[in-house]
């Protein structure tokens, strides 16, 4: 009996699920879920761990984030006005720098940042302790980063709209603050979210500073519980704050796209 | 330059708009090649052309979105293309209308007509809105302030955008084919906005296609061809009776 084109595909399909079933079955069976438990979530190392990995741990990672991301923000964006400056050596001056912190591992800017500077300029330390370190040098790479974003953003805005805006007499700087930069960034609010939860993960690089207790964000504290309790735990709950943090950034900004597509 | 009679302050009312010989090149391609032409204050002059005629760079060069290579503007007496001028301020004096119409899409209809009162004319919020609405009932949209551009058809996008470089108060305007985008039945609506305009005495610089309109309402008829002023008149006599032979040969294949 020949199958017509839609019985065959609802059969191919069946036949997709009951594998993926089968499979999720057989990690169930043959998982050692008691070992699982005692590794992953022990009861009795849970409550040791809060309220700290919350108080300190999590707060300090939105903390780091935070400043670093603004920083690199702001940065990112008079690079991206430099690389699209007429004069020449601003965009020059844009491309290396973009380049550079582009290509360099976050980890080296970091410690390059802690015993660089100190030897760069004898007796400088950077204002803010860790916070300012981990602002500067994340924000830094975030920057390079966010600035060919943002570039691709003012570029993506058509030429009309700052015709108009210069036709009613604005200057070519309140054009870009009141018409352009408010598109540009309506268009490049998904890679922008990319780079908040990239830096989010990425201020973990942080560890490599060698932090004190207070300072510590959710990477470097669930190192430091692995080691005191050598299991697991710790490391699968920080993982799950991290998660805490994206997951709910991830909802905002699909509800402000949804906002923004309305008004369009 | 030599040219220095055309420097219309000593002839009591200068003209609107006062271009000598404009040359403007785009890379190696001269698109405008010795321009000579002027409006009158109070004058609709409408200029027609083959498209890559140069009627629209000669437009967009009155407000210097495009700077001429070579050659001299005055708006009002005042020589625009002088270094020097207050190039912001001169455009705020001079309303523009564009094909694409180029509403601020992240702005509803009253906002796109305010935000240039305030932060370039320096108005305060309420006479702002007040004098948007005054120009939103002009060209018939009173009850669509608060819509976004998306939301509203060609035909209402260029009547806004109409009341837009209205409500900067400007001297004159320029309108570079304000319905050429636009549906056919949509056409009529814009136009019949430009006609009261012109009606009140507004100086008007219009390019272009529409025919009807130009016979109409134009004071002066100009038509271009190959970046040079080919014949210029009054309208339904170049129309009836073009004198030169290119005018013929585009006009009996538009009208």
């Amino acid at each position: 009996m020949a199958l017509t084109p839609r019985k065959r595909a609802r059969i191919s399909r069946g036949i997709q699920y009951a594998v993926l079933v089968l499979a999720a079955v057989a990690v169930a069976i043959l998982a050692d879920w008691a070992q699982l438990r005692d590794q992953f979530v022990n009861s009795e190392i849970v409550p040791e761990l809060f309220p700290r990995i919350i108080t300190v741990a999590l707060k300090n990672t939105i903390i780091y984030t935070a400043g670093a991301f603004v920083f690199g923000l702001l940065l990112g964006l008079v690079l991206a006005l430099m690389r699209l400056s007429p004069v020449a050596p601003y965009r020059w001056i844009a491309t290396v720098f973009i380049e550079f912190f582009r290509g360099v591992p976050a980890l080296i800017v970091f410690v390059a940042f802690q015993y660089g500077i100190p030897i760069a300029f004898p007796g400088y330390v950077i204002p803010g302790g860790t916070f300012g370190t981990v602002t500067v040098a994340l924000g830094l790479v975030g920057a390079a980063y966010m600035a060919e974003t943002i570039r691709a953003g003012i570029q993506a805005v058509p030429k009309g709209q700052l015709e108009a805006a210069r036709s009613l007499g604005m200057s070519q700087t309140r054009a870009m603050i009141s018409v352009v930069l408010p598109q540009a960034f309506r268009i490049i609010l998904p890679p922008l979210t990319n780079e908040l939860i990239l830096l989010t993960k990425d201020s973990s690089l942080v560890y490599i500073l060698g932090l004190g207790l207070a300072d510590q964000e959710l990477t470097s504290f669930g190192r430091q519980s692995l080691s005191e309790y050598v299991n697991l735990t710790p490391l699968f709950l920080a993982a799950m704050c991290y998660l805490l943090i994206t997951v709910p950034l991830s909802i905002i900004v699909r509800r402000m796209e949804a906002r923004a597509e309305r008004a369009r | 330059m030599s040219d220095t009679s055309r420097d219309t302050r000593t002839e009591g009312t200068p003209a609107a708009i006062d271009v000598v010989d404009l040359h403007k090149y785009f890379g190696d391609n001269e698109v405008l090649t010795g321009i000579d032409f002027h409006v009158d204050n109070g004058e609709v002059v409408c200029v027609i052309g083959p498209s890559g005629s140069g009627k629209s760079t000669l437009l967009r060069c009155v407000n210097l979105l495009e700077v001429p290579t070579k050659g001299k503007i005055f708006v009002e007496g005042q020589e625009i293309t002088d270094p020097d001028a207050d190039v912001d301020k001169l455009r705020s004096r001079i309303g523009m209308v564009f094909q694409q119409f180029n509403l601020f899409p992240h702005m509803t209809a009253l906002r796109n007509l305010t935000i240039a009162q305030e932060k370039v004319a320096g108005r305060k919020k309420d006479e702002a809105i007040e004098i948007a609405r005054r120009n939103l009932e002009k060209v018939g949209l009173a009850d669509r302030e608060s819509a976004y551009p998306a939301h509203l058809s060609g035909g209402q996008q260029q009547r806004i955008a109409i009341a837009r470089a209205l409500s900067m108060e400007p001297d004159m305007m320029l309108f570079d084919e304000p319905t050429s985008a636009l549906d056919p039945e949509l056409v009529g609506d814009v136009l019949a906005v430009m006609k009261d305009l012109a009606a009140e005495g507004m100086t008007m610089m219009v390019v272009t296609h529409e025919m009807g309109f130009a016979r109409e309402v134009g004071d002066k008829l100009v038509f271009m061809d190959g970046g040079v002023i080919v014949e210029e008149g009054e309208p339904s006599a170049v129309l009836a009776d073009p004198q030169h032979e290119r005018t013929q040969s585009f006009l009996s294949k538009v009208l």
